[in-house]
């Protein structure tokens, strides 16, 4: 058997608060929002002097207000994230080169070989942690585990500034009074179904044979059996593969899916134009799939994507298809949408620049 | 409910049957086929909302009922069961018993007021033709349907109807292919009709290349075939089919003939070498030759030569290589007639001998 594997999943703390309170010493001690101002912006982030009063990422900038009236709000400035986010991956890379960045203040490491030589994971995450304060005057939670899906979930225990380890042999009993909503992806939704079953943490869903989950929740079902065991196979991968590329919009009022044709063509343009600017790189991408996305008044969020045999080869043929897979949206004619997005994803290396012409001039 | 059945007069239709069953449905009782069993005779129903499957066969010693049983299990069940067997199923409370021989099974139903059935089409038109020659048009033409293509319409198979033909056309909007057959008694007026893709793979396989009849029922929505104990009813595509006439091309003067095996014989060496996701074969016509040239992304190259019956002087075009090949594949005849235009417009492929197949490819621009 294979020795396990040794992954470090660095959360910073607050990440852009932080760096606002760093940056601006007004803001140190007092409850920070970064958002945009405007009456449909959310949270990016909250300070921990801000979240004893309710308020968290994500939430509608508007209800933060009304939590915490006295909070600082502050724009988001991402030139100085994407700095700070900088430092912090090069110290990771002294410790190993298989860096999984999440986005700006997060990131799987896998220190199983690390090139620094420390005795353990726990210690390479405390240098870690203590490199990043040194040199940021940011603090980092840092959680040690076998694999991504329990590193994850342990850099959460201590935060912030904190650390926690999983060893191998603590798994079973660790996350078998684990409330299921702890498991990444388990959200409120998914939460009551479970709760339906009688399944309230990660024990009782153990209880449930593999066959079963995957009935009632198909692919998702298998893999919850699998998160449930502690078992999570998935590599942390540095290959930043291009995945997708994608403009979106929150509406001032909301609409109807007839009425999104102009900002279906306005986003489709946004998102030729950044495909054509990656095109120029050294190893050209070619799109296959294209991507529409809805979000409803009542924030349901969902996506519509077509594969056609051809990539799409101009922005008035993305923007055609777009708009047709809003023929696949089976939700009633009276829903209103309050977010429109368009991308491009399914990237395969453009080896080739034939194009097969149609037979019909009303190809979509 | 209950009855007894020999498994071999069980099998065939039940494999018909549960082939129309989708193995990952929407609702659980898509799964399950209807089992209904009335006056000695009992229907297997299997269905997956748009093409519906029964089966009616004569039983022993029935009793009535109805009630849903997991198609999937019952069928592989049947198939494991030894030659000869007799089977007998029985409905206990929620549970159906099948015993044969030294076998025993007790599945789990659903009961059969949750299973959708289509209700009696309401018939407008029956058009009546050979079995062989609708399985024939079918067979080749099926190929160039659309699979998940946007525009809907293309997925699936349109049966374009007149006083004295019936014409099969297939198009994944890159290639099309047409077959038709003169009808002894066609419709009154014209008639297009799409059926869905799966309903076309069905059919295909119900149909037999024996010498009955096979009669074609339409509703104004529905498709419906009765052959023996299976009838089949599908769901016909809302939607307009493209005008399909209008690309088979009339310019086309280029005329190519060639042996239609060496040619694909050649086509076939050649993809070896052809890029893989665009499968890009060059063809070169000169006077009495036909030059099939593929390059791979490694810059590796084939070049077959071929003996052509043609006058046409310095043409070249690109096409995918899978269309040329779907297309002699469902061609009949030992030569093929290709013609060309130019590297724009579409080609045309059908036998020398006879034009009731035809097959329209756009190029690729090389």
């Amino acid at each position: 058997m294979p020795s396990p594997r040794k992954i470090i999943h660095v959360d910073m703390d607050a990440f852009y608060a932080s760096v606002e309170q760093r940056d601006d010493p007004r803001l140190r001690g007092k409850p920070v929002v970064v958002a945009w101002r405007g009456a449909r912006s959310v949270v990016c982030a909250a300070s921990y002097e801000a979240r004893p009063f309710g308020v968290r990422s994500a939430m509608p900038a508007l209800r933060a207000e009304r939590l915490c009236p006295q909070a600082i709000f502050v724009a988001p400035d991402f030139t100085r994230y994407k700095a700070v986010s900088r430092q912090i991956h090069a110290i990771f890379a002294r410790h190993t080169d298989l860096i999984e960045p999440l986005s700006l203040d997060e990131a799987y490491l896998d220190v199983t070989d690390a090139k620094s030589g420390l005795p353990s994971a726990t210690a390479t995450a405390e240098a870690i942690r203590a490199t990043i304060f040194e040199e940021t005057e940011l603090t980092a939670s840092a959680g040690i585990a076998p694999n991504k899906f329990l590193a994850k979930i342990a850099s959460d225990w201590n935060k912030p500034n904190g650390q926690f380890v999983i060893r191998p042999s603590q798994v079973e009993a660790f996350l078998t009074p684990l409330d299921v909503g702890k498991i990444p992806g388990v959200g409120k939704v998914m939460q009551q179904r479970l709760a339906k079953l009688g399944i309230r943490t990660v024990g009782d869903l153990r209880t449930h044979p593999r066959a079963a989950l995957e009935q009632r929740f198909g692919r998702w079902g298998g893999r919850l059996y699998e998160l449930a065991r502690g078992i999570d196979e998935r590599a942390v991968s540095n290959e930043r593969e291009l995945q997708q590329i994608s403009s979106e919009d929150t509406f001032a009022e909301d609409l109807s899916l007839e009425a999104l044709e102009a900002d279906i063509r306005r986003l489709a343009g946004k998102t030729w134009a950044a495909y054509e600017r990656k095109s120029d790189e050294e190893r050209p991408r070619v799109a296959r799939t294209i991507v529409l996305k809805l979000k409803t008044a009542d924030f349901r969020t969902l996506t519509r994507s077509l594969t056609p045999q051809q990539p799409p080869q101009s922005e008035r043929e993305l923007a055609d298809i777009a708009c047709a897979l809003r023929g696949r949206v089976e939700l009633p004619d009276t829903t209103r949408y309050r977010l429109v997005g368009v991308g491009l994803s399914g990237f395969v290396d453009a080896d080739s620049h034939l194009v097969q012409n149609d037979l019909f001039g009303d190809a979509p | 409910m209950q009855f007894g059945i020999q498994r071999e007069v069980l099998l065939k239709p039940l494999q018909q049957v549960v082939g129309v069953v989708e193995r990952r449905q929407t609702l659980p009782v898509l799964a399950n086929l209807l089992v209904q069993a009335q006056d000695g005779k009992v229907a297997f129903t299997g269905t997956d909302l748009e093409v519906e499957m029964v089966a009616n066969i004569a039983v022993e010693g029935a009793s009535d009922g109805e009630v849903t049983i997991p198609a999937r299990k019952l069928f592989d069940i049947v198939r494991a069961l030894p030659d000869g067997v007799h089977i007998d199923l029985a409905l206990n409370g929620e549970r159906v018993a099948l015993k044969a021989g030294r076998s025993r099974f007790t599945l789990a139903t659903l009961p059969a007021s949750e299973f959708p059935t289509i209700d009696d089409i309401e018939l407008v038109e029956r058009v009546s033709l050979p079995e062989a020659v609708l399985k024939d048009l079918m067979d080749r033409t099926a190929f160039a349907m659309a699979n998940q293509d946007v525009r809907y319409y293309l997925n699936g198979m349109l049966l374009d109807l007149n006083e004295d033909t019936l014409r099969c056309v297939a198009t994944d909007g890159h290639r099309l292919a047409l077959a038709e057959t003169a009808l002894s008694s066609g419709v009154g007026s014209r008639r297009q009709i799409i059926i869905p893709r799966k309903g076309v793979m069905e059919l295909i396989g119900l149909f037999e290349a024996g010498d009955g009849e096979v009669e074609l029922e339409f509703g104004r929505n529905h498709l419906r075939v009765r052959r023996g104990e299976v009838t089949f009813t599908s769901k016909l595509i809302d939607g307009r089919f493209p005008d399909y006439e209008a690309v088979i091309p009339i310019g086309a003067d280029k005329e190519v003939h060639l042996q239609r095996d060496a040619l694909r014989a050649a086509l076939q060496r050649a993809a070896i070498l052809s890029n893989e996701k665009y499968r890009g074969v060059k063809l070169e016509v000169s006077p009495n030759k036909l030059r099939i040239i593929a390059h791979n992304p490694e810059q590796e190259e084939a070049v077959e030569e071929l003996e052509a019956e043609t006058g046409v002087d310095d043409l070249a075009v690109g096409f995918n290589v899978g269309y040329l090949m779907d297309a002699l594949g469902a061609l009949a005849g030992d030569k093929v007639q290709v013609n060309l235009r130019d590297a724009q417009s579409s080609c045309l492929l059908q036998s020398s001998e006879d034009d009731r197949i035809r097959h329209v490819i756009m190029p690729l621009r090389l």
